[in-house]
């Protein structure tokens, strides 16, 4: 019992964690309908930057975080002008060739920068641990699950209750009608994308304190994202939530009562279910109900 | 006073409007009618900014229009209520109300308060607020679509066939709204497929054919020539025409 109750408690640290990951990515796709394949390479950046600035200076990784998120809000901005949005002018599908694209770009100038071998962030408290009576509570996977939630209601506030989510979801929506009560859709969807890249620096800095990475780790997150976006129903927000808590979880049992290695196969086990018993995904109705949104 | 002079503009292949000229009085209430095809729409595209013209030019009392982005052209004055469908169906009417608001979005108390007021002349404003304008039967999204573009108060509305796919009931209650908005000394410049309907409520009528104007006249001359059936009724068919209250029967 207690075995299970801390194999929950622990899956569901890592699914808050995927939970942010993929949220920019579903929000993404929400409202502009692209696959935006660099968006784990966009994870790993940030992370390189949090475990780089972390290295020189000793600032928490956790709170470089907050630093990066800025930082990826512009990185995304400029993804956008360049590449995302001429893509996407000129052809819907080729964004997501684009994307893919930038992902090995993106991954190759990493190697140059930083090198090919796997780094993480140690800071103080990346192997101590919570004790709950005999529940054991690690203190890196909580304090980073924290502050994913803590983005995520943030991530949601700005979407239901402000002037910029409105936008974005009247662009979502309707381009001529935006425009017409005085939208600038172009500027709106450059945010968008950049809030979505923005989602990365905190996603970033997490991976690096919890897991081992090097610049080729981005084609085993997209596949850890696109599974939970899969499973909640891409677009949808709460869907991402409920789908990155059941792909923690059910990583998290795998690798506890039957083994490590196995539980790396658990995303594309779900894939595969939910494209056979649910297509649309867990929440998959109601995204196409209310559209883009959270 | 709305002036279109020699305006030529389309979607890319070749010109939909091919040098239209046009007047819209102040606080009249103007009605293009025309077949299916004939650019109505788009003259209310390149007016309120969707669509720039190739050339020509689009005058309100003397400044340009035609240079300016749909948001300018807004906060000029002008306000659309676009061909169907115009609600964010995923938003809440109060959402969409709010969007309404988006160029004064910084003087929340001022908008706050401007929704107010318009949800005394549209009550379904404060009965719906939180429904999702999905949610709306389609009259009733036309009521709120009204509503919406009178948030920051325009001088010009635009109003693209606002009596499609409603019932003959509702179109009264368009009917009567046009005018309550015009009595409040509001330009209407609506596009209207029921020809009775929209020249009974206008002032002025506008017949138009392949982007250009084919006629300009006083509505009721309009609706009294001999000639319009051939020209209409027979090209192409209309909804029958509803019985609208103060409208000759
Ligand atoms: N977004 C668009 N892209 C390309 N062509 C368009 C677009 N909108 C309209 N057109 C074309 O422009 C011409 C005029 O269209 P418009 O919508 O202005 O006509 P209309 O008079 O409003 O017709 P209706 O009575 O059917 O609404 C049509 O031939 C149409 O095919
Ligand atoms: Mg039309």
């Amino acid at each position: 019992m207690t075995l299970l109750v801390q194999t929950l408690i622990l899956g569901l640290l890592i699914g808050g964690i995927y939970a942010l990951m993929s949220s920019g990515f579903t929000l993404v796709f929400g409202v502009m309908k692209i696959i935006n394949l660099a968006h784990a390479a966009m994870i790993v950046l940030a992370a390189f930057f949090t475990w780089w600035v972390w290295d020189l200076t000793g600032i928490d990784p956790l709170l470089l975080g907050v630093v990066a998120t800025p930082v990826m809000y512009g990185f995304g901005w400029v993804l956008y002008k360049t590449v995302i949005a001429r893509v996407h002018r000129a052809d819907h599908e080729l964004a997501m060739v684009a994307s893919f694209a930038v992902a090995i770009a993106a991954s190759g100038v990493m190697s140059l920068v930083w090198g090919t071998e796997l780094r993480a962030a140690t800071p103080s408290y990346f192997n101590t641990s919570l004790e709950i009576g005999s529940i054991v509570v690690p203190h890196a996977q909580l304090y980073a699950c924290g502050g994913a939630v803590a983005l995520l209601l943030g991530l949601y506030v700005l979407l239901r209750r402000t002037f910029i989510g409105r936008a974005i979801k009247a662009c979502a929506e309707n381009r001529d009608s935006a425009e017409l009560v005085g939208i600038n859709v172009e500027r709106t969807m450059a945010q968008m994308f950049a809030i979505g890249a923005a989602t990365t620096g905190f996603g970033g800095a997490a991976l690096s304190v919890i897991y081992q990475f090097f610049p080729e780790s981005h084609f085993v997150w997209i596949g850890r994202i696109l599974c939970v976006v899969i499973l909640g129903g891409l677009g949808s927000l709460a869907g991402a939530a409920l789908g990155a808590a059941v792909l923690g979880v059910g990583e998290t049992i795998t690798a506890i009562y039957i083994d490590t290695q196995w539980a790396t196969t658990v995303p594309y086990i779900l894939i595969i279910a939910i494209l056979v018993l649910r297509p649309q995904g867990l929440l998959g109705e109601r995204m196409r109900a209310d559209g883009a949104h959270a | 006073m709305i002036e279109f002079r020699n305006v030529c503009a389309g979607y890319g292949g070749g010109d939909v409007l091919q040098g239209l000229d046009l007047r819209v009085e102040d606080k009249s209430i103007t009605c293009i009618v025309g077949p299916n095809g004939a650019g109505k729409s788009t003259v209310l595209r390149t007016l309120s900014g969707l669509l720039s013209p190739r050339v020509g030019e689009i005058l309100l009392d003397g400044r340009a229009l035609h240079t300016l982005s749909a948001a300018q052209v807004l906060a000029a004055g002008v306000a659309q209520v676009p061909q169907q469908g115009g609600l964010f169906g995923g938003l809440s009417i109060r959402d969409n109300m709010l969007l309404g608001g988006y160029l004064v979005r910084r003087q929340r108390r001022e908008l706050n308060k401007r929704i107010d007021e318009l949800a005394e002349v549209f009550p379904i404003v404060a009965e719906r607020a939180l429904d999702k304008a999905a949610d709306l039967s389609g009259g009733q999204r036309r009521i709120v679509e009204f509503a919406r573009a009178l948030v920051t108060e325009p001088s010009v509305i635009l109003l693209d066939e606002p009596t499609l796919g409603l019932d003959p009931k509702t179109c009264a209650t368009v009917f009567e709204t046009t005018q309550q908005v015009n009595a409040l000394g509001t330009t209407v410049l609506m596009v209207e497929q029921n020809v009775r309907f929209g020249l009974q409520l206008a002032d002025h009528g506008v017949v138009m054919e392949r982007g250009q104007v084919l006629i300009s006249q006083p509505a009721d001359v309009l609706l009294g020539r001999s000639d319009m059936a051939s020209m209409f009724f027979g090209a192409a068919p209309t909804e029958p025409a509803v019985d609208v209250p103060g409208g000759p029967a």
